[in-house]
């Protein structure tokens, strides 16, 4: 049945799929429980807040409302206004190197911190 | 003898518009299969994680009616779906993907090495690079290539699924049509 399968068809299958696994696998193993939640709005710098502090915020930029939830040392989006909901379905996050990104509002939530800067004094 | 090269030129002629025509079928039939995808709720919950099923037409006309013809109906269809259901900014997600997608198959269609399965596969991967390329561009983050491995096994998955199928409509295809 899938006899047009040619061998160079598999070759670069596992390629990418070597690639993928690889890149999936620095990006989880690479994160630690960070400590400060970094907010930008249209790529500037919006603002820091903490992990620790249980808080909720409400950016409001350009028309459009956002509001971020800290509880419990994670991160979510507990409220946009944009249309596909896709940042508020990512759930929490609560190590560094993840993100939650509102595309049509243009706000990224990343988490900073941690040990990242340990690493930095070693070196 | 005029009436043999009369007859040769018209024959030319009518294959242009022949070509013409099946292109324009294609490029709607293209767009139907946008529409289709924007209705289905096939969401995954992941961004970007889409069947593809347009692409499906695209590689049939890669592969009949060279690659002049499959980048323009590509290119018709992206615009044409960006504005009607898409919206203009996700047009421009698609129009990166759809183009880049476009060069990596047909680079590998050009090397003969890989089955139309191989191609699509490739071609998944590619749309999904593209549109995280853009979305990167917008948020102006590189952080973005953080979703890049989870878009990666779904172009793998749905790039193998529509070239399987795009072969075994191609072998169903009347080849006279494109003649």
């Amino acid at each position: 049945m899938f006899k047009f399968i040619k061998k160079a068809d598999i070759v670069l299958f596992f390629v990418l799929l070597a690639f993928g696994i690889g890149l999936s696998a620095l990006s989880l193993f690479t994160g630690t429980s960070g400590q400060k939640v970094q907010i930008e709005v249209n790529g500037q710098p919006y603002a820091v807040y903490s992990l620790a502090e249980n808080q909720t915020i409400e950016i409001t930029e350009h028309g459009h409302t956002n509001k971020i939830t800290i509880k419990d040392g994670a991160v979510q989006m507990s409220y946009s206004d944009c249309k596909n909901q896709i940042c508020v379905n990512d759930g929490q996050i609560s190590k560094t190197n993840q993100s939650i990104v509102c595309l049509p509002n243009k706000v990224m939530v990343e988490i900073t911190g941690g040990e990242e800067e340990f690493d930095a004094i070693s070196n | 003898m005029p009436s043999q090269t009369n007859r040769s030129g018209h024959n030319r002629r009518t294959q242009k518009t022949r070509l013409l025509a099946i292109g324009a079928m294609f490029a709607c039939l293209a767009l139907i299969f946008s529409y289709i995808e924007a209705i289905i709720p096939f969401n995954a919950g992941i961004p970007g994680v889409k069947l593809g099923i347009a692409n499906l037409v695209v590689i049939i006309a890669l592969y009949n009616m060279g690659p002049k013809y499959a980048f323009t109906i590509n290119c018709i269809r992206i615009l044409v779906a960006g504005l009607l259901f898409n919206g203009a900014f996700g047009a421009v997600y698609s129009l990166a993907g759809g183009v880049l997608s476009f060069l990596v198959m047909w680079g590998l269609k050009k090397t003969n090495l890989f089955s139309m399965a191989g191609v699509s596969m490739a071609g998944g991967v590619a749309h999904n690079m593209g549109q995280l390329f853009v979305a990167s561009a917008i948020v102006s983050n590189l952080k973005m290539f953080l979703y890049f491995p989870v878009l990666m096994f779904s172009g793998l998955a749905s790039g193998i699924m529509i070239g399987v199928v795009a072969c075994v409509i191609d072998s169903r295809v009347p080849k006279q049509l494109f003649r």
